[in-house]
């Protein structure tokens, strides 16, 4: 594989206690990496802290290894365990308190192929939280979840931005999409993103390469979406098919694995934090990098009321630290930066750095899954085999409810995300009835001819959906931990059983038979598309962050990842979280130059 | 850090012993006459013939037998964390030589192959709404063989005829127009 890529970087400089750091970033995903490569590129001395180890991801990965060369052909080791559907939902919390198992995972850890992410995501065991049942999905590691992230890289539109003026609900955010739009073409062009342009003003084109090409099943699909007046484009995948000019990054070879594993490139042609960003921040020099650095406080001068620092304990050690900076910038993922915040109560702030709205926590939102629907084209049925899933993605179906009309019985949309055709491990194993030859011929004959779609839709930002700091449970480093207060609506349960029948709808008038519809809404927190705990806005009393992701209380005081959302949008968030990062830290790095930081 | 590099070492050992089985071509599904984990030698034979009256080999392809789908489940088996699996399996098994008793008076592995198929189809007639504990057997007996199958080399490779994994300079599909 060495044609692909250079060598894994060795980690950066020591961190230096005594420095002042023009910036500390806390996190090291798809925000916090963004916030290193910004301000190092501006010549910005930063200092990157994550909680997490620097893994040699490729061995954990090995994208290409078959089932038959795995002892357990993917699956976890026998003493640990994943949380499945139902713990969830009946079993106490913590949910891993008690637990007999030397590690337990959250529900993706479930999935084929999850031995290669184990040592990606957390152990529920050391990261303990309570409340309302969520599955809360997080990966503590040089990179985060970037590491085995989804792909799917949608831009939002004003009729996200501006959605309160559409329909009246919520809040708007304090920019539009023109502000906007120059940033994600930068990270179009930094990273590198397939798709094929449509012309939607509710899903704007990014700068693609070269698009990824569908199955037949989908361009069927796509014409008779047409005549619907909805559109099924290739999966937007937050992947360079063409190449970037980045030496730790591969172009995309279509070798499939990211379609039956828990994510994850080890040739790097999808995006992720560590070689799309954080190394080539390292290569400028102005980058210290700082793993196994769990951030517990950020630490205020009493005299300025600015921000100082980060404190922080040595993940292995135990021992605790503070770094100092200019200005802080928190990446910490949108549950783990509230919770940072709500857990830095000083004289100055007893609520919280940056908390003088009462807002930090709230507004939680997401994307709803679980409506969809499975069908089979009877066309390809019996057909020979094709190679359909060298590829990062298959389709999507971008939202067409509440655009010119409006819906009856909720506001907001929903998308598709779908794929179809031959996999590795034949689909229709576990649908074809009977045994024997006739069996096996069912799931040959069949295999090629599956096509799937689920939904993500919007769950409405509200104040009653919030997050704070569970006064007794602490986690394995002392630090206590973050309570759910949490629940879907109303307004999400009437999306959802429109999601379930507009699915079927589409099949049908595909002439795709139907073999299951999906109406089961997964747990909260399904999606990994957590939101808006710490949202921008214009008003001080009602919001966390300025229109530069700045807190409104303290001006050194940046929140650049999910919880600066407004609202959630149905677009996947992270293009959004990276273009936002981009252009505040171009600001902030503006400042700092200016001495006004 | 300790404990990953002791479960990377291990994960390199059982991944050597795996490749080992894989290797060998031995027809019985129990590799160089190893006993096996977890099952009784009987019960091994009788999920040995189980599976491979599931997925049996036919001109297409070889079935379960010469995919080492017995070995597999027993192997799994025998690292079950849980004892319930195990119960279950061992339960599961009884219960087909009783049935297979009730109907031909004798063992499972004592009838003829008409007997077993037999057995096999009725144990297989309420597969979508099991209700007696044989016919839940068997979905679980079928979910193992299949997820065994599927994901060994002969199961993704001779009967699937799996095409990817590969280098591909351009998925080979087609264009949204």
């Amino acid at each position: 594989m060495s044609l692909f890529f250079s060598p894994d970087r060795p980690n950066g400089n020591d961190v230096d206690l005594k420095r002042v750091y023009d910036a500390i970033v806390v996190g090291s995903g798809a925000a916090g990496g963004m916030a290193a490569h910004v301000l190092t590129s501006h010549g910005m001395k930063v200092l990157l802290l994550e909680a997490g180890k620097k893994l040699n991801i490729n061995k954990e990965l090995k994208s290409m290894e078959w089932p038959y060369d795995h002892p357990r052909r993917g699956d976890i080791p026998p003493d640990t365990h994943a949380l499945n559907r139902n713990e969830y939902n009946f079993r106490p919390r913590p949910y891993a308190k008690g637990m007999p198992y030397s590690h337990v995972y959250n529900y993706v850890e479930g999935w084929n192929s999850a031995d290669y992410s184990k040592n990606i995501v957390v152990d529920e065991k050391d990261n303990p939280y309570t409340g309302t049942s969520y599955a809360w999905v997080r990966a503590r590691c040089l990179g985060g979840k970037t590491n085995i992230w989804g792909r799917l890289a949608l831009r939002l539109s004003d009729y996200d931005f501006k959605a309160k003026s559409h329909d009246g609900y919520g809040e708007d955010w304090p920019i539009s999409y023109q502000d906007l739009a120059p940033y994600y073409d930068k990270v179009d062009l930094y990273l590198g993103i397939s798709g094929h342009k449509e012309n939607l003003p509710y899903l704007p084109d990014s700068i693609f390469q070269r698009a990824i090409r569908l199955t037949k099943s989908e361009t069927m699909l796509r014409e008779s979406l047409a005549k619907m007046g909805r559109v099924l484009t290739p999966y937007r995948a937050g992947v360079t098919t063409d190449g970037v000019k980045n030496k730790y990054r591969s172009r995309c070879f279509g070798r499939g694995a990211c379609e039956r594993r828990t994510g994850g490139c080890d040739i790097h042609a999808a995006f992720d934090s560590p070689t799309g960003l954080i190394y080539p921040a390292l290569d400028t020099g102005n980058l210290t990098l700082r793993t196994n650095a769990t951030a517990y406080e950020i630490t205020v001068d009493p005299d300025s009321g600015r921000a100082r620092g980060v404190a922080f304990i040595d993940t292995d050690t135990g021992k605790a630290y503070e770094a100092r900076g200019k200005a802080v910038v928190v990446a910490a993922s949108t549950l783990e930066s509230a919770r940072l915040l709500l857990l830095s109560k000083s004289k100055t702030y007893p609520n919280g750095i940056g908390n003088s709205s009462s807002h930090v926590g709230h507004n939680f939102c997401e994307h709803l899954m679980g409506p969809g629907v499975t069908g089979i084209v009877k066309d390809l049925v019996g057909k020979a085999r094709t190679l359909d899933d060298g590829r990062p993605g298959g389709f999507y179906v971008p939202r067409f409810r509440n655009l010119k009309e409006r819906n009856p019985n909720f506001i907001r949309a929903y998308g598709f995300e779908g794929s179809s055709g031959n996999t590795m491990f034949p689909q229709s194993a576990f649908w074809a009835k009977g045994f024997g030859s006739s069996y096996k011929k069912q799931v040959r004959d069949y295999a090629g001819a599956f096509i799937d779609m689920g939904g993500f839709g919007e769950v409405l930002a509200r104040y009653e959906n919030y997050v704070d700091i569970d006064p007794e449970v602490k986690d394995k480093w002392g630090v206590p931990a973050l309570r759910f207060h949490y629940k879907f609506g109303d307004n999400e349960k009437k999306m959802a059983a429109d999601m379930s029948d507009a699915a079927r709808d589409m099949f049908e008038q595909a002439g795709i038979e139907i073999v299951e519809v999906k109406h089961q809404v997964q747990t909260e927190g399904w999606s990994i598309h957590e939101l808006g705990t710490a949202r921008m806005g214009t008003d001080p009393k009602t919001s966390v962050l300025n229109q530069f992701q700045q807190s409104h209380d303290v001006k050194n005081l940046l929140v650049v990842d999910g919880s600066s959302h407004v609202s959630a949008s149905c677009h996947n968030p992270t293009w959004t979280i990276m273009a936002l990062a981009w252009r505040s830290c171009d600001h902030l790095a503006d400042q700092l130059r200016k001495g006004e930081i | 850090m300790a404990d990953q590099d002791n479960l990377t070492r291990r994960e390199l050992i059982q991944l050597t012993a795996a490749a080992a089985v894989a290797g060998a071509a031995v027809p019985s599904g129990l590799a160089n006459e190893a006993a096996p984990k977890f099952f009784t030698k009987d019960e091994f034979a009788m999920v040995d013939e189980l599976s491979e009256l599931i997925i049996p080999t036919d001109e297409h392809s070889p079935g379960a037998r010469a995919a080492q789908v017995a070995a597999y489940i027993d192997g799994r088996l025998a690292e079950s964390f849980e004892d319930e699996p195990k119960r279950r399996w061992r339960k599961g098994l009884a219960r087909i030589n009783s049935l297979s008793g009730e109907m031909h008076g004798q063992p499972f592995m004592q009838a003829t192959p008409e007997q077993r198929l037999a057995l096999l189809t009725r144990i297989a007639k309420n597969e979508e709404k099991p209700e007696a504990p044989e016919e839940h057997f068997f979905q679980e007996l079928k979910g193992r063989t299949a997820r065994a199958y599927y994901t060994s080399k002969v199961g993704i490779h001779q009967e699937m005829e799996y095409k990817g994994n590969v280098l591909l300079p351009e998925f080979v599909g087609y264009e949204a127009k």
